[in-house]
């Protein structure tokens, strides 16, 4: 607990101070919360006009239009609400891998984002999963709440083999409102990203994806006869590594992220991919310029 | 195969235990070493696409612990010697005798001589060798006194210091047991060998006009008169034209022509009157001939001077007789009163007398002076022996050369000390004939009148002996071609031309090698000896006459290694071991 607990020390509040000014000069002139969304409510900025139909509110009706027209219309207005935003983070044993760990690095970009997402008064929710939800924190609303996500993400506990279709399934079904989803993972899922990602793009969420690799994962430091355990399931293979199958396997490697980042692209999801020891306030401002995640 | 170092059964268990030790050690080593990685996707992505399109990958671990169970079969049965007859061949012993008799000499039709053809069967022979098989080279002369060796390229060396030479050759002896014996030859010395020796014969046909005798000897009936006895053979199958001629170091010269059929021998002899003395070189040409060794021969012409001989006695008619006749002697006679020393006298004879003091020339002493007679240079006589027994007496002296003593009978002699004295002739109670090297005398213990010795036919030749050694020059001895004897001790040899020549004593005698024909002298104080090295033998000129059976189907091919199976077991691994490294390394093997 001591070793996850420094990873929210001082320092890394200072760090978040700062990038919340970066993010504020970033997006200048929007206001908090002020997020038009399609849905037409009861707003203030006129969005378009609508035939009549029975069972709408007459105090939307625009009379002077009837008088002219003598067509019933009614005045249809962008609602405005505050954006759900919400955090998936990779708790499976593969995150575990690495030094640093990809979790650790995990939940230092996800603090800094729920940050930023908690000072734009966005309504923060950080989802924990691996088969399947382990644990979420209940939507967040304001910078004070920032410790509850520091808490969250210290008690986050990596096990189990990784299943995000059924975890993102499970989650969504729930009746979650469209929003914001960040994923942050290694996506090192036996089932496929794919069919987990088409889950959140089903439920017509944006989606932003954050990839953590590690070196020890993109270019493995090993020689001779191996036993390789999964970390997951544990499925043992004996493999005599060669420097071929190095050269390979790191081929390999670069097709998956590539593959990762193609699907994103094709669907126009964010994607970040970094690696561990890269500074994760880097990382952020990176996010920042692909101009998703605070709008 | 078999096994040099233990039985099969013994190779085969430790084999097989090496074969299980490896392995076992094998799938020790196989144990893999425990790594947790994050996740297997993309490993096993990976590791099935090589596996599946991969024999080697499928074939790997079969074929590395087969490269191990190899090396360490190679290694453990290079431990037992192990031998392939096919491969290496087999490891008895083989004898390879070869013929170094004249004849192997003759030149053949592709310009070789038999001896270089025999030469290589012998280093073919070598070859077809085992890896462990003992070599021993042997020839017919009896020089080759090599020890037996598994070397090839030391018995090649060995076969390369043999050389053909005039001599008496003869089948050696073979004591290894269990080899095989090849004999190389041309099957004209030696047509006999034992029944399983297998001979490879490098016999062909040649054509040979040869000296077979040449002798210089005087003429009886002609004062300091000589002629040379010279006998020419034809050997080849067709008629030849010889050319004939006789040589003296002075430059005259004697020549003559000849026509001889095939098998035909010229006798002829030449009157050397007109020669002077020394050297005589015959020599004969022909326009086919294939060996040269006995175109060549070589005599001695004495220079003609009479030796100046001083007969003191007081009457012996057998010897003034004698001396009277002998037309290489001028004689003077004195009686033991009138006797004194004259410088002009080459040889004295003393019968029954001898001065007090030691005559300046060397003399023959007839009769051992009784008493003290004051001839001190002499041997005191300290008795007298009745009917003394020739028991021992010494053919090879040259005052002994044509002499028999074997019937002598004599009456009386006196007893004397022959103490640092040569005794030419004795009987078991004392010497009868003495020889002193310096001053050179000859002294009989008896004398004429109590002997039969002046009536025996060797009575001239060994007065002619005696004053020929006392210091006249003599005919040649004849040896033949090959080691040369001289009898004399730490004699100098010199060829004709001046050149030393190595010799060695053995025995009281000079041995010196004459590989080819020529006139030697050999020189020992102040006696000088000529020697006549000639082919002059039949046996070695007639280079056709062989009836050898060839067995060269015997000799088997060449082996493919040179050396004994475990050397290139031991390479081989160490080869493999090389490879394995450098694969297992690059993760090429396990």
């Amino acid at each position: 607990m001591s070793t996850n607990a420094a990873l929210f020390d001082d320092e890394f509040l200072k760090k978040l101070d700062y990038l919340n000014i970066i993010s504020k000069r970033l997006f200048a002139g929007q206001l908090r919360a002020e997020r038009r969304t399609r849905k037409r409510g009861a707003g203030m900025e006129f969005a378009d006009y609508r035939s009549y139909v029975a069972g709408d509110d007459f105090r939307y009706l625009d009379w002077k239009a009837y008088l002219r027209l003598n067509k019933l219309i009614m005045r249809l207005f962008e609602e405005e609400e505050d954006l759900p935003i919400y955090f998936f983070v990779d708790s499976s044993e593969s995150m575990e891998y690495g030094n640093p760990s990809k979790l650790d690095y995990a939940r230092r970009v996800a603090a800094a984002l729920c940050y930023i997402g908690l000072a734009n008064l966005d309504r923060v929710n950080v989802i924990s999963f691996a088969d399947n939800v382990k644990s979420e924190l209940p939507p967040l609303r304001g910078k004070g709440r920032i410790f509850r996500v520091f808490r969250f993400l210290t008690d986050i506990v990596p096990g189990g083999a990784t299943n995000a279709r059924d975890s993102f399934k499970t989650y969504c079904t729930e009746g979650r409102r469209r929003g914001l989803a960040v994923v942050v993972s290694d996506f090192l899922d036996p089932a496929g990203f794919e069919k987990a990602m088409d889950v959140l793009r089903h439920f017509r969420h944006d989606i932003f994806v954050i990839h953590i690799a590690s070196h020890e994962e993109m270019n493995p430091v090993l020689k001779g006869e191996l036993l390789l355990v999964d970390a997951e399931n544990r499925a043992a293979r004996e493999v005599t590594v060669t420097p071929g199958l190095l050269t390979a396997y790191r081929a390999e490697y670069t097709r998956f992220c590539e593959q990762l980042e193609q699907y994103c692209s094709r669907y126009q999801l964010g994607y970040v991919r970094t690696v561990t020891d890269y500074p994760f306030e880097e990382l952020i401002l990176k996010v920042f310029r692909q101009g998703r995640f605070i709008k | 195969m078999n096994f040099l170092a233990m039985t099969p059964l013994q190779a085969a268990l430790l084999g097989a235990v090496t074969a299980m030790a490896v392995i076992a050690m094998y799938l020790l080593k196989l144990r893999h070493r425990r790594v947790v990685v994050s996740s297997s996707i993309l490993w096993t992505r990976v590791l099935d696409e090589r596996h599946a399109h991969s024999l080697w990958e499928r074939l790997r671990k079969f074929i590395s612990i087969l490269i191990a169970v190899t090396i360490a079969l190679l290694l453990a049965l290079a431990l037992a010697r192990p031998q392939i007859t096919w491969l290496t061949g087999s490891d008895e012993g083989v004898v390879i005798v070869l013929d170094t008799s004249a004849t192997m000499a003759t030149r053949m039709s592709d310009g070789r001589t038999r001896w270089q053809h025999a030469v290589d069967e012998a280093r073919a022979l070598l070859n077809s060798g085992g890896a462990t098989t003992e070599f021993r080279v042997l020839d017919t002369a009896g020089r080759a006194a090599f020890s037996p060796t598994t070397n090839r390229n030391e018995a090649s060396d060995m076969i390369g210091q043999l050389r053909p030479q005039a001599g008496a050759a003869r089948f050696p002896e073979v004591t290894e047991q269990g080899s095989t014996v090849y004999f190389i030859s041309d099957g004209v010395s030696i047509s006999e060998a034992p029944a399983a020796v297998k001979r490879i014969s490098v016999f062909e046909e040649a054509n040979n006009v040869g000296i077979t005798a040449f002798d210089i000897r005087s003429i009886p009936s002609t004062p300091l008169g000589y002629e040379a006895y010279l006998e020419v053979q034809n050997f080849g199958p067709r008629s030849e034209a010889v050319g004939i001629t006789l040589t003296a170091g002075t430059g005259q010269t004697i020549a003559k022509s000849v026509s001889l059929a095939s098998g035909e021998t010229l006798q002829d002899v030449f009157d050397l009157s007109r020669f002077e003395g020394g050297a005589i070189r015959a020599s004969i040409v022909s326009d086919d001939d294939d060996m040269a060794a006995d175109d060549l021969a070589f005599g001695y012409l004495p220079v003609k001077r009479r030796t100046r001989t001083l007969l003191v006695t007081r009457g012996n008619n057998y010897l003034e007789s004698l001396l009277k006749l002998d037309s290489h002697v001028e004689l003077l006679k004195t009686d033991p009163a009138g006797y004194g020393e004259n410088p002009d006298i080459d040889v004295y004879i003393f019968d029954r007398f001898a001065p007090a003091k030691a005559p300046a020339r060397p003399a023959l002493v007839i009769g051992a002076p009784a008493g003290a007679t004051g001839a001190a240079w002499l041997r005191e006589a300290r008795g007298v022996v009745q009917k003394p027994e020739i028991t021992t007496w010494a053919e090879d002296h040259p005052i002994m050369q044509y002499v028999s003593v074997h019937d002598l009978s004599i009456e009386r002699a006196a007893r004397i000390d022959a103490s640092n004295l040569t005794v030419i002739a004795a009987s078991n109670q004392t010497p009868l004939i003495v020889a002193s090297e310096n001053p050179k005398w000859v002294m009989l213990t008896f004398d004429l009148q109590s002997s039969d010795f002046p009536l025996q036919l060797g009575f001239p030749v060994f007065v002619e002996n005696v004053l020929s050694w006392f210091g006249r020059e003599q005919l040649a001895v004849h040896q033949a071609i090959g080691t040369v004897e001289v009898p004399m001790k730490d004699a100098q040899i010199q060829t004709a031309e001046g050149t030393a020549v190595d010799s060695q004593t053995v025995a009281g005698r000079t041995i010196f090698e004459a590989p080819e024909p020529g006139l030697y002298s050999a020189t020992s104080g102040d006696t000088r000896i000529q020697i006549a090295v000639n082919l002059g033998n039949k046996a070695f000129s007639n280079v056709n006459s062989s009836v050898f059976t060839d067995e060269r189907a015997a000799v088997s091919a060449p082996n493919w290694l040179r050396r004994e199976l475990w050397f290139y077991m031991l390479f081989a691994a160490i080869l493999l071991i090389s490879v394995e490294w450098f694969t297992y390394h690059r993760r090429v093997t396990l």
